[in-house]
């Protein structure tokens, strides 16, 4: 892809080997607003899910909120949720003129002035942070779960209020492993695709990965459109360089020493039920609400507002009907569940063995690994796909569902690494020495000290990585051969020829299968996921 | 002299006995073109004994039509992947500039004539080509794509309908609009073409643009994704949605109807032969097939406009318009040459100058 950015010409012709595509990218009057809507989009997301994940988090592990089977496991349902649904969804609400929201004020309120609108950056933010929740949920769960409890008794002892000892002490301990979350939802936030184009293009808010789009969608260009796409690894190697920065001095942080300990719950009183409730409302607007309104326009013959409010007395079956029908969708699912099985347990084996290298060894360069780890973020998933069809297409595994796993290793692998790292810093390295001084080599130490100890991330990141390969639709949608369906695309060409009461029908159905598999697996292999 | 009359006589008898089976073969011979090529390519086909199809349509459609196909002609095992236009175009000219001959024949309205124009469509004339409306020589057009304005009943009462594409233009129906993206290859650009064709009058032309540019509505990439909000009420007005969508539509009761007095603007769905076909005789084949009555057929039975002459069919334009309407065909040479080039042309200075 690199190679196509420096070259011009038309389609199937590579007519010259110069800079015109950065040339023409950096002189675009476009540019600087773009990049300013990509970044206060990108952030402002990446603010609200990692924010709110942290809380959830320290909710869950620290506290003594009520009802704690449902607490536990309200936070990650909405993570099963395909982030194209939760857009549909959402702009089912929010739409100015034909959204539930306005349309309920309006005929009960008489409020006829639009007062949501799906359309604008705030309305942005507020889907796509509401899908960054669950990574910033699952980066801080591990490291709130693994605190040593003598730092907050210490501030307790101290005369230290709960509230203010969550501020000063337990919260900046937990900085690395927030930045990680923040760092990787502000990556996500940039390459975003279905919330730019469904709710900026109609708003006219263009974020920078829309040209990117435009470049593959209207001008069939690779070589503008990567072009375009290093503004987005600029971006990606200014945040890597922050994050770096930032947590440059990490080992302050480690939480997890060589001494033993306890998690410590904290009573934290009447604010109980409000923690709870707090949990609960994410669990509404994360998931709950999205669904239910899947749920009823998958059931009527169409959506609008009235109709939509007859419901259930104009109840259809014939969405799902057809979903049932579709040629691909049990192949497809397949395919779907055996790759994210199998992406998710290579993937997070590569990145721990990786993270190890780079924090536990003294492999020389071994931190340039972090930065080409990383680097797949910063690629629009549309190009990185294209990228990978270009690598794989002279070689026997195009075509085949090896491509697309490659796809999704290539993909997923930063999350993975990510995650690692962040828990591997938390991990003091007093551990580690106390192996290498009685003579152990670093086999020993990494699957006997250090493996067990990153245990509750590395069922986080499965998990996580699992859910995201299994609703994957922008990576595979090019490495998708004939023959070898794959779910999630299966679903979304309902979405791409307009159907979207049959697209919700299908995310309903997949859906409940997702919800029975991780349930299952909580309570009847009482598989515990990152908790 | 005797032997030379005998000789005579049986040479004559000879003759006549030849030209007689001679005619008697002409007149058992298949009168219809089709019937003749899809004897030879049938034979070549199977020995090919594979079909791969791209398409943009609906994967229930390009199943149901491969499998009509398949029934029709056993021995060919058919295969298909479905994109976007864009994916289309990005995945055909990859694996074509990487030498692969993955696929056979691409099913589409706006991807084949991008293919064409960077070289990689083999160039196939139909033998059907005086049955068709429009007519390409180098693709066969199997089904046409028409466009329709289209309205939300519950927004717009018929007195407040817009009379034509024209008077879409007008600044009352600013915010009411959902316009497609006029400078991708998609519908709005194919419209473009065809009345700029028809108007032959370039100030009006550009006026029209302009209109529609100051109605400052966002533009949308996605025909069918347009028709849904405007079904939902976000619009009243389409601009364009797609006859075989409307059709749909109005056959579930969803409230929407068709503006009769602006003319549908008719364009090609290809069936465009990749230049590396690995099997390009079945890929002539399917095409050969589909624009045939029983083709035509199996197209209408999944709701799909025929190309035929005279096919009457629940999308076709006598069927959903007042008689005597008249299509808006696009002509542009350049625009059917290389859509691209002609949006950048005519299209951008315009709407991004």
């Amino acid at each position: 892809m690199l190679f196509r950015s420096f070259t011009t010409g038309r389609l199937g012709t590579i007519v010259a080997f110069n800079v015109q595509n950065y040339i023409r990218v950096f002189t675009d009057p476009e540019i600087l607003p773009m990049i300013n809507n990509s970044i206060l989009y990108a952030a402002g997301s990446a603010a609200l899910g990692t924010g709110v994940g942290a809380m959830l988090a320290w909710i869950v592990a620290r506290t003594n909120t009520p009802g704690r089977v449902l607490v536990e496991l309200m936070p990650l349902y909405p993570i099963l949720m395909p982030p194209i649904m939760k857009n549909i969804a959402w702009i089912l609400l929010l739409a100015p003129k034909s959204g539930i929201l306005n349309g309920f004020l309006r005929e009960n309120f008489g409020i006829q002035q639009l007062v949501f609108n799906a359309f604008t950056l705030p309305a942005m933010v507020w889907v796509f942070g509401l899908a960054c929740v669950p990574l910033g949920y699952l980066f801080l769960l591990p490291v709130f779960l693994s605190f040593d409890p003598s730092l907050e008794e210490s501030a307790y002892i101290s005369g230290s209020k709960p509230m203010r000892t969550m501020l000063r002490i337990t919260f900046p301990l937990a900085f690395p492993a927030f930045l990680s979350a923040f760092v990787l939802n502000f990556l996500r936030g940039l390459r975003s695709f279905e919330t730019p184009v469904l709710q900026g293009s109609p708003g006219g808010i263009n974020v920078f990965v829309a040209k990117v789009y435009d470049s593959m969608s209207v001008e069939y260009n690779p070589g503008i459109a990567t072009a375009y796409s290093t503004v987005l690894i600029i971006l990606s190697v200014l945040a890597l360089l922050f994050y770096v920065r930032a947590t440059r001095f990490s080992e302050r942080y480690a939480t997890i020493t060589g001494k033993g300990y306890r998690v410590k719950v904290i009573d934290i009183g009447k604010w109980k039920y409000a923690t709870f409730l707090a949990v609960f409302a994410y669990f509404l607007v994360g998931i709950a609400i999205p669904f239910v309104v899947l749920i009823v326009v998958s059931l009527i013959p169409y959506y609008d507002y009235e109709t939509f409010m007859m419901f259930p007395a104009n109840i259809d079956l014939s969405n799902y009907h057809r979903v049932l029908n579709h040629p691909s969708f049990v192949s497809g699912l397949y395919n779907s569940l055996f790759l994210s099985v199998t992406i998710a347990l290579v993937t997070v084996l590569a990145g721990i063995i990786m993270a190890f290298t780079i924090y536990r060894t003294k492999v020389y360069g071994s931190k340039v690994f972090e930065f080409i780890g990383t680097m797949p973020l910063a690629f629009p998933p549309l190009v990185l796909s294209l990228g990978l069809v270009i690598a794989v297409i002279g070689t026997p595994l195009y075509n085949t569902l090896w491509a697309l796993g490659l796809g999704l290793f290539v993909a997923y692998f930063p999350y993975a690494l990510r995650n690692a790292s962040g828990a591997i810093v938390n991990i003091h390295k007093e551990l580690d020495e106390a192996a290498w001084v009685h003579g152990a080599r670093w086999r020993h130490v990494f699957f006997q000290v250090t493996l067990p100890l990153l245990k509750p991330t590395v069922t986080g990141a499965l998990f996580y990585i699992f859910i995201e390969a299994i609703r994957n639709i922008d990576v595979a949608v090019l490495l998708v051969a004939p023959g070898n369906e794959y779910g999630p695309v299966t679903l979304f060409e309902y979405f791409r020829v307009g159907q979207w009461a049959e697209a919700a029908a299908g995310g309903v159905i997949y859906l409940i299968i997702l919800i029975l598999a991780v349930s299952i697996a909580k309570f009847v292999f009482k598989i515990k996921f990152s908790l | 002299m005797k032997k030379r009359t005998l000789l005579a006589v049986v040479v004559s008898i000879f003759s006549v006995t030849v030209a007689l089976g001679s005619v008697a073969l002409a007149a058992s011979a298949p009168s219809d073109p089709f019937t003749k090529v899809s004897g030879e390519l049938y034979a070549k086909a199977k020995q090919e004994g594979a079909l791969t199809v791209y398409s943009v349509w609906d994967v229930e459609h390009i199943v149901a039509i491969l499998g009509a196909f398949s029934k029709r002609y056993p021995g060919i095992k058919t295969n298909y992947w479905q994109g976007r236009n864009p994916e289309i175009i990005t995945r055909v000219m990859t694996e074509f500039q990487a030498g692969r001959d993955s696929v056979d024949a691409i099913l589409s309205d706006n991807a084949p004539p991008v293919i064409r124009a960077a070289g990689a469509i083999m160039a196939y004339e139909t033998v059907q080509k005086a049955s068709l409306i429009l007519h390409d020589p180098t693709m066969p057009v199997v089904s046409l794509q028409i466009q329709a304005l289209v309205y939300n009943t519950k927004k717009l009462k018929p007195a407040d309908l817009p009379k034509s594409w024209e008077d879409v233009a007008n600044p009352k129906y600013k915010g009411n609009v959902a316009l497609d993206d006029p400078m991708r290859a998609g519908p709005l650009s194919t419209q473009l073409a065809a009345l700029k064709g028809l108007w032959k009058d370039d100030a009006r032309w550009t006026r029209f643009v302009k209109g529609l540019k100051a109605l400052g509505v966002p533009v949308h990439k996605s025909t069918s994704a347009m028709m849904r909000l405007v079904i939902a009420g976000e619009y009243a007005l389409a601009m364009p949605a797609l006859l075989h969508d409307v059709v749909n539509e109005m056959g579930k009761g969803t409230p929407v109807n068709l503006v009769k007095t602006a003319s549908p603007i008719v364009f090609a769905r290809y069936a465009g032969i990749y230049a590396k076909a690995a099997h390009p005789n079945a890929a002539k084949l399917l095409a050969e097939w589909l624009i045939s009555t029983e083709g035509q057929a199996t197209l209408d039975s999944i709701g799909r406009e025929a190309s035929r002459k005279g096919f009457q069919s629940k999308t076709s334009i006598g069927h959903a318009y007042p008689a005597g309407t008249q299509p808006i065909p696009v002509h542009d040479k350049l625009f059917l040459e290389d859509p691209k080039k002609w949006l950048d042309t005519n299209v951008k200075p315009l709407w991004e100058g």
